[in-house]
Formats: C-alpha cells, sequence, structure tokens
C-alpha cells in the first residue's frame, strides 16, 4: 500500500526554511546545541534534550510522537559526563521509544516504545523491533534486527535495506502535510 | 529471489560487539566465537569490563600497602559479574579470560581422529581401484617396453605402496585404541536431599541458561562462567544456474556498501495499492495500483490473466489491455519541482488514473466474489529488461532486451463502504 497522506492542522508543526517540521508540542531543550539537517519531521510530545550536549540529527529523519532523544552520560571518578548523540539520514523513531544512544546511523529503524541504553551504537541499516530494551553499551552491527530483553541479535535484514528506508523515509515526509493547503486546492 | 535460484555463501565472520573481522579459517579455530567479547551467562547481554582498584600488602614489608587496578566482568543489564562466582580478578583488561576445559574434549578428539583415519582410509581404497586399472596399462607398457618407461612406474609404484603402507600402521593404531562408546544401564538412585530440601530457585541455573553452554550445562547458578561472544556473517549471494555473483558486501561488517548489487528492487517494476477503496460484495470496484519504474529506461509494462490453475485469488479481476510505458527513473528529479523535460505520453484516461515521474496509477476493476476474509486476486506483470550491463554503447551494441514475467499475488483486504 502507497503511503496516505497524513494531516496535521497548520499551526502543529512549524516549517523551517530547510524543510523541517517541528511540532509546536513538542519539547527541545536547548535548542541552540540542537541541529536538525533539514527534511526532518518532529513530532508532538516529542522531548529532545540539547541542554545535556550537542544533538545532531541527519536529513529525512523521523521523530514520531512521545519520543524522547537524550545524549548519554558516563560516571566518572569525578562526577558524569554528557557526550553528543549523532543520528544519521533516513532514521525512523517510532512512538513512545527513549534514545541514550552515542550513535545511530543512518537508515536505522527503531520501533515503538524501546528503550535504546546509553551509550549504545547502532551501525547503518539495522533495525530494532517494537519493545526492544537494548541495556547500555550495546552495538547493533549493520543488516541486523536486535529484539527482546535484554536487546539480542534475532534476524537479518535484506541487502537492500538502504533503498527501502530510502523509500520510508521519503515518502512519509512527503505524504505528512498541512491541512491549510489543502482546502486552498479545494476553491 | 527464492533459496531455489541461489546459494549464499559465507563471506565474513565477524564479532557483533567489537566488530573485528577475521577470515573464515581462522574464525573456525576459534570455534566461531570471538576470543575478546564475553556474554553474561545469566542474560545473555555483552559483558563489559570493569576497573578497580585493590589494596595489596607488599610482601617484603608487610606494614605498607599499595594500590593495584584490577579487572571484573560485568554485565550492564542483569548485574552479574564474575566477583558473583567467585572467579578472581585479572591484571590485564582483556585477554586472560581463559575459557573452560570441555570435560569431553578427549573423547570428542578421539572420536574426530577416528573418523578422518576411516574417511583416509576409504579414500585409500577408491584411490586403490583407480591404481589397479592403471597398473594393467602399466603391465601392458611392460611387455612391450618400448620406451624404458617401466623402471619409473615401478619406482613409482614402490613409493606409492610404501606410503600405503605406513598409512596403514597408522591408521590400525589409531582405530585400535579407540574404544565405542559404553551404554548407561542404570543410574544411581536421587538422594534423599533431593526430596526433602526446599528448592532455592535462585541458586539454580534457568534451562535458559543451561542449554546456552551446551558442553557444561551448568546446574547451579554458581558455577556459570562467562561465555565467548558468537561471531556473525556477512554472506554474499550467487545464482546457482549461471554462478554469477548477485550481492556482494566490503569486506569491512561495519560498512553498508556493496562491491556487488543486484537487486529486484532496482529492476523490476514495484506494485502497490495506491488507496484504499470501496469493496462491495459482487460488484465491481475500481482499484489504483501504482507502477514505479526503477530502472534508467522507460520500461514498458502490461499485467496479464492467470490463465493456469490459480488457487490464490478468489475474485474475478479485469486488466487494463493495453501495455503502457513508465519513463525513466530520474534521482534528479525530487530536487526540481517542475514538469520540465518530462516526455509526454498520451494516456487512456480509463486505465491510467495518473502520471508523476516513474510512477503510473493503473486502474484494475475487481468484483469481489466472497462475503467474508479477504479479496483476494492474481495476474501476471510483464515488463521489458535492457541488460545494460553487457552492451557498450561507444561500440553502438544495442542493449539486449528481455521480456520478464512476473506472478503478483494480491490481497486486497476484506470488503468495506465508502467511509470505512
Amino acid at each position: 500500500m502507497e503511503f496516505q497522506d497524513q494531516f496535521y492542522t497548520n499551526g502543529e508543526y512549524i516549517e523551517t526554511a530547510s524543510g523541517n517540521k517541528v511540532s509546536r508540542q513538542s519539547v527541545l531543550c536547548g535548542s541552540q546545541n540542537i541541529v536538525i539537517n533539514g527534511k526532518t519531521i518532529i513530532m508532538t510530545d516529542c522531548v529532545i534534550r540539547g541542554d545535556l550536549a550537542n544533538v545532531r540529527i541527519g536529513r529525512h529523519c523521523v521523530i514520531s510522537r512521545k519520543a524522547v532523544i537524550r545524549p548519554p552520560f558516563k560516571k566518572f571518578s569525578k562526577g558524569v559526563a554528557f557526550f553528543p548523540l549523532h543520528i544519521g539520514d533516513h532514521v525512523f523513531i517510532d512512538e513512545d521509544s527513549i534514545v541514550n544512544a552515542a550513535q545511530v546511523g543512518s537508515y536505522v529503524h527503531i520501533g515503538k516504545n524501546c528503550v535504546i541504553g546509553r551509550r549504545c551504537v547502532l551501525k547503518d541499516c539495522c533495525a530494532i523491533a517494537d519493545n526492544t530494551v537494548l541495556p547500555p553499551e550495546t552495538v547493533v552491527p549493520p543488516f541486523t534486527v536486535f529484539s527482546g530483553s535484554p536487546g539480542q541479535f534475532t534476524a537479518e535484514l535484506p541487502e537492500c535495506t538502504q533503498d527501502l528506508m530510502l523509500d520510508v523515509t521519503m515518502n512519509y515526509y512527503q505524504h505528512f502535510k498541512a491541512t491549510a493547503g489543502v482546502k486552498e486546492k479545494k476553491k | 529471489m527464492t533459496n531455489q535460484t541461489q546459494t549464499s555463501q559465507v563471506d565474513t565472520p565477524y564479532c557483533p560487539n567489537c566488530l573485528e573481522h577475521m577470515p573464515s579459517t581462522e574464525a573456525k579455530l576459534k570455534k566461531n566465537r570471538c576470543s575478546n567479547c564475553f556474554d553474561c551467562p545469566s542474560c545473555g547481554h555483552t559483558m563489559t569490563t570493569r576497573a578497580t582498584s585493590q589494596v595489596v600488602t607488599n610482601p617484603d614489608d608487610p606494614s605498607k600497602t599499595t594500590s593495584k587496578k584490577v579487572y571484573y566482568l560485568a554485565c550492564g543489564f542483569c548485574r552479574w559479574t564474575t566477583r558473583d562466582v567467585s572467579i578472581t580478578d585479572k591484571p590485564q583488561a582483556s585477554g586472560c579470560w581463559e575459557a573452560l576445559e570441555n570435560p569431553d574434549s578427549k573423547r570428542i578428539f578421539s572420536l574426530l581422529e577416528t573418523y578422518q583415519q576411516l574417511a583416509q582410509r576409504e579414500k585409500t581404497e577408491k584411490e586403490r581401484k583407480k591404481y589397479v586399472r592403471r597398473r594393467s596399462y602399466l603391465n601392458y607398457a611392460a611387455s612391450m617396453d618400448k620406451y624404458g618407461l617401466t623402471s619409473v612406474a615401478a619406482k613409482k609404484k614402490a613409493s606409492v605402496g610404501s606410503s600405503m603402507s605406513t598409512l596403514k600402521e597408522n591408521e590400525e593404531a589409531v582405530i585400535k585404541t579407540f574404544s565405542p562408546s559404553e551404554a548407561v544401564v542404570d543410574f544411581d538412585p536421587l538422594t534423599d536431599d533431593f526430596f526433602t530440601k526446599p528448592v532455592l530457585l535462585d541458586k539454580i541455573a534457568s534451562i535458559g541458561q543451561r542449554l546456552a553452554s551446551p558442553e557444561f550445562q551448568p546446574e547451579e547458578a554458581e558455577s556459570l562462567h562467562p561465555r565467548h561472544k558468537h561471531l556473525l556473517i556477512r554472506r554474499s549471494l550467487r545464482c546457482k544456474e549461471c554462478e554469477h555473483n548477485l550481492s556482494k558486501p566490503e569486506f569491512n561488517p561495519v560498512s553498508i556498501k556493496f562491491k556487488i548489487q543486484l537487486i529486484a528492487l532496482l529492476h523490476v517494476p514495484e506494485i502497490r495499492m495506491f488507496s484504499p477503496t470501496e469493496l462491495k460484495h459482487k460488484k465491481e470496484c475500481k482499484i489504483v495500483l501504482s507502477v514505479c519504474n526503477p530502472a534508467g529506461y522507460n520500461t514498458t509494462v502490461s499485467l496479464l490473466p492467470v490463465k493456469e490453475q490459480d488457487d490464490y485469488s478468489n475474485s474475478k479481476v479485469e486488466l487494463p489491455k493495453q501495455e503502457v510505458t513508465i519513463s525513466s527513473r530520474d534521482d534528479a528529479a525530487i530536487y526540481d519541482d517542475g514538469s520540465q523535460g518530462q516526455e509526454v505520453f498520451k494516456d487512456d484516461p480509463s486505465i491510467v488514473k495518473f502520471r508523476r515521474d516513474n510512477k503510473i496509477g493503473l486502474i484494475i476493476k475487481v468484483t469481489p466474489g466472497i462475503l467474508e476474509g479477504d479479496i483476494k486476486v492474481s495476474f501476471w506483470l510483464k515488463h521489458d529488461y535492457r541488460n545494460t550491463a553487457i552492451a557498450l554503447p561507444s561500440e553502438g551494441q544495442d542493449p539486449q532486451t528481455l521480456w520478464l514475467q512476473h506472478r503478483v499475488l494480491l490481497n486486497i483486504g476484506p470488503l468495506r463502504d465508502a467511509k470505512g
């Protein structure tokens, strides 16, 4: 099935010059430390904790409702230090997930209701199944699916994962439209 | 592609945690496990190395103490540590976590050796048969020794014979020392403790924990031991028929690039349902299928009915009778919004609902034949395929054109109203 148009009321989202669509109801702490590269959707009730450390999000990402993006910390003998969080391009983060990773590669799918523990490294082209708990410092290699609690390797992804993720994220952006635009068309 | 038409091959074994890759022979020597990374025997998560300092008294002067750095393994998920099972801390961070010796390794080795010898014996017997045949020829040659070859052949024969005899002695020695397995006749009766003492579940390993290390199968939580992490593999795919490589990843397991990547997604038009539509029983309903051309040339597509036995579909389908041409994929098209430079196609509006870049909306008519359950139809997708890899445009060769057919099984879903 093709993606169906998904509408939001025009005032709900702010569209930036580079095409990012950020919900007014999302919480972006320390917005000077958050870089979003363009055409990324940040939905209602998301939290991005830029006040802890730098957060960089690539192009064509989708951060679904109620997701939390939070830079990881590490305990040292003299207190704690926060590390920057990098998210690649064409990453899809589903609803209610909490991401504490150090790095999320490109073409990654994180399912619903997941917990990505502190300083996890998600390489390119990997997927996390719904309801997975990745313990701290887990490494997810390319073309693998991790699921369960603790998250473990359970399946492989096909060789064309990159093309599939490109298609999903770009279509999602194309079909994520403001209702005001539709009204104009009808007139 | 199915497994019937392709074979997969192990390309590079690698550790999923440290992402170190190695040749398959080395992986085999290491029993397909990583030498540096460990799994928690309790929950299966990767263990992390923790460092602490330990106070050590100076052996020369007991009044003085020095602190020494020591390391142990801890699980970040279930909090199990090597200290829980009284494994001593190590002075180095890695490399000194020795694996337990398999109690049956001697037996396994003797079995392996015996079977190797048996295989060898079979092989030499086969060769002997070949040799016997050759000897008849040699005898013939010897009878008419024209070329003075017999002496050479005789020497060769002697050397082969001697190597065979030594092998035989060896092999017999190994096979003689081998003792067959003895069946267990009876067990010791269970002790009274087993029936009278309460079970302490927190001290007993779960089935999963036991079976995770099949060679030891620890019964008590006390005897759990960290396991070396299993390696994963990157695989390459090969066609069974022509033995061409279909997919070959780069050696580095972190890379998502491919040296060879021939996937259907980049050659075969993709069919999707365009939108949910009204479906009523015994009523002809129009369904729009979007057909997307992934190739770099204009593809001609037609949908053909299934003539042979069709167990899949349960409804009648009417397909467009004409062929339609879909324009080529243009990666730059997403960056310009105008429709300039696009070819103009004359489309029959009863067949083509829309046309956008390399996508086209084809109308098919489905008459649902059932009241409950999913409406299913099937048809053939026929399209032309140009093998651009072989032809050389500079030499004026036309690319080879093939017509390919694929069976499409379409599950439209249950009956629904216009609003549903």
